[in-house]
């Protein structure tokens, strides 16, 4: 099978990942932050130093401020529950998952979207803009859409929600790991991560980073502090880790950012664009095909694109190519807001998301299956 | 980094509400040239849970490095 669905999950775990994860059951199994026996300890330090080895990657304030969740989806309600008010105003993009869109819709009254345009960075950011009230609380965007693959300009909407005094949330599940994201550079208060994709990690461990406090937590318990108290603690990270934390996969995280730093972040980058470049120009080539975003380019797009052909359902095209052994996402991605702004809410999409590790072989023999269509 | 008095040999303690500060405080204090744990009496801190970093060294040097890094101590034993 050739697996073109990373956008998903990253198909293939590096043996290290898998490796380290192994060592985790095998020799950490005691309950970090819970005791004060030598084992619970030694699991502590090591959680400790995957807290670390993400705080340096994303540029973060450090390791205290990096809290582990159930995934990407968990982080991000923290963010939107945690810190919003029914009457905040809140500017979100047109490109929104429903992982910001739903919890949103349930916490506050108000919300605007903001225009991403494909080809224009300033108009986005103009659009940003032209919708901030005097009740804007907070911006929250995705870092790369999970089914267009376009780049939000983070920087430049960090910088105006620094001018402005409005907090700036990123959901990065799409960029995390694969795009340039600095936390300080960009002004970004709350960065949720879905490590399992970017960071060839397993799945089930989301991750928040908060530089800015969390007034409220939407899940509570026991998390090794305060226990003689009937009140939750708000204090990052344990705050927000209530339960045990999956202690293999927090080791599977650290050591998929190891690998990722040892091939370089921008090499993976880079490879996996130019092979959706190379599945971009084979599919405008053919006249049945329907594409929805200008030639991805570096910086603006993450190896992520979705098409349609013509006549055809985007499940009937999924299914013929899972039949010809090709993995691929049709439907609706989890995206009300991009496939109403693609104007694919009835059909759907393909979806694409290739890995740097796909073979040239591999390459021809997805072209070679598309030209079928 | 800590004066070498006679007091520098005994251990001393700073109660912290979570592991991750605790660890955090143990390394900043190790990096900062000082011989530190981390440990867990929860009967002796009497502060419900928490962990403690244990030291030997000059208290109130230790203390000003962890209030400069905001690392909260809740009792210093």
């Amino acid at each position: 099978m050739i697996y073109l669905d990373n956008a998903a999950t990253s198909g293939i775990k590096p043996q290290t990942v898998i490796n380290a994860v192994e060592r985790s059951m095998k020799l950490l199994s005691a309950n970090p932050g819970r005791g004060g026996h030598k084992p619970s300890v030694t699991v502590a330090t090591e959680v400790y130093k995957v807290r670390e080895k993400i705080s340096n990657f994303f540029n973060a304030s450090g390791p205290q401020n990096v809290a582990f969740c159930a995934n990407c989806t968990h982080a991000i309600n923290f963010v939107i529950k945690g810190v919003l008010n029914e009457n905040d105003h809140v500017i979100i993009s047109d490109l929104e998952h429903n992982a910001v869109l739903r919890p949103l819709n349930k916490t506050v009254k108000d919300y605007s979207k903001a225009t991403v345009f494909f080809d224009d960075n300033k108009k986005t950011l103009e659009s940003f803009r032209s919708l901030v009230k005097d009740n804007t609380k907070m911006i929250i965007c995705t870092a790369a859409s999970n089914v267009t693959g376009r780049v939000l300009p983070l920087k430049a909407i960090g910088e105006m929600c620094k001018e402005k005094g409005i907090l700036f949330a990123v959901d990065a599940a799409q960029g995390g790991g694969v795009i340039p994201i600095d936390i300080k550079e960009m002004n970004i208060d709350y960065l949720c991560l879905a490590p399992h994709k970017g960071f060839f990690a397993p799945m089930g461990t989301g991750v928040l980073i908060a530089e800015k406090p969390i007034n409220n937590t939407i899940i509570e318990g026991g998390n090794g502090m305060n226990s003689l108290s009937v009140n939750q603690n708000t204090d990052l990270p344990e705050g927000f880790e209530s339960g045990t934390v999956s202690v293999p996969n927090i080791m599977g995280i650290g050591a998929g950012i190891d690998y990722v730093n040892k091939i370089g972040r921008e090499k993976i980058y880079v490879k996996e664009m130019r092979i959706i470049n190379e599945f971009y120009d084979h599919l405008s080539k053919n006249d049945k095909v329907i594409l929805y975003t200008p030639r991805p380019k570096i910086g603006e797009f993450a190896p992520v694109l979705s098409f349609n052909v013509s006549g055809k359902s985007s499940e009937e095209v999924a299914d013929f190519l899972d039949k010809n052994g090709i993995a691929v996402r049709g439907g609706f991605h989890c995206s009300l807001c991009a496939h109403e702004k693609l104007g694919t809410a009835d059909v759907g999409a393909v979806r694409l998301s290739p890995s740097f590790s796909l073979t040239q072989n591999e390459l021809l023999r997805s072209l070679a299956v598309f030209k079928k269509f | 980094m800590f004066s070498k008095g006679v007091d520098d040999k005994l251990e001393h303690k700073f109660v912290i509400g979570s592991i991750t500060y605790a660890i955090r405080g143990r390394d900043i204090l190790r990096n900062n040239g000082f011989k530190a744990r981390v440990e867990r009496k929860t009967s002796e801190y009497k502060s419900g849970c928490g962990y403690a970093v244990v030291f030997e060294g000059d208290l109130e040097t230790a203390e000003r490095i962890l209030k400069n890094a905001n690392i909260k101590i809740t009792k210093t034993i």
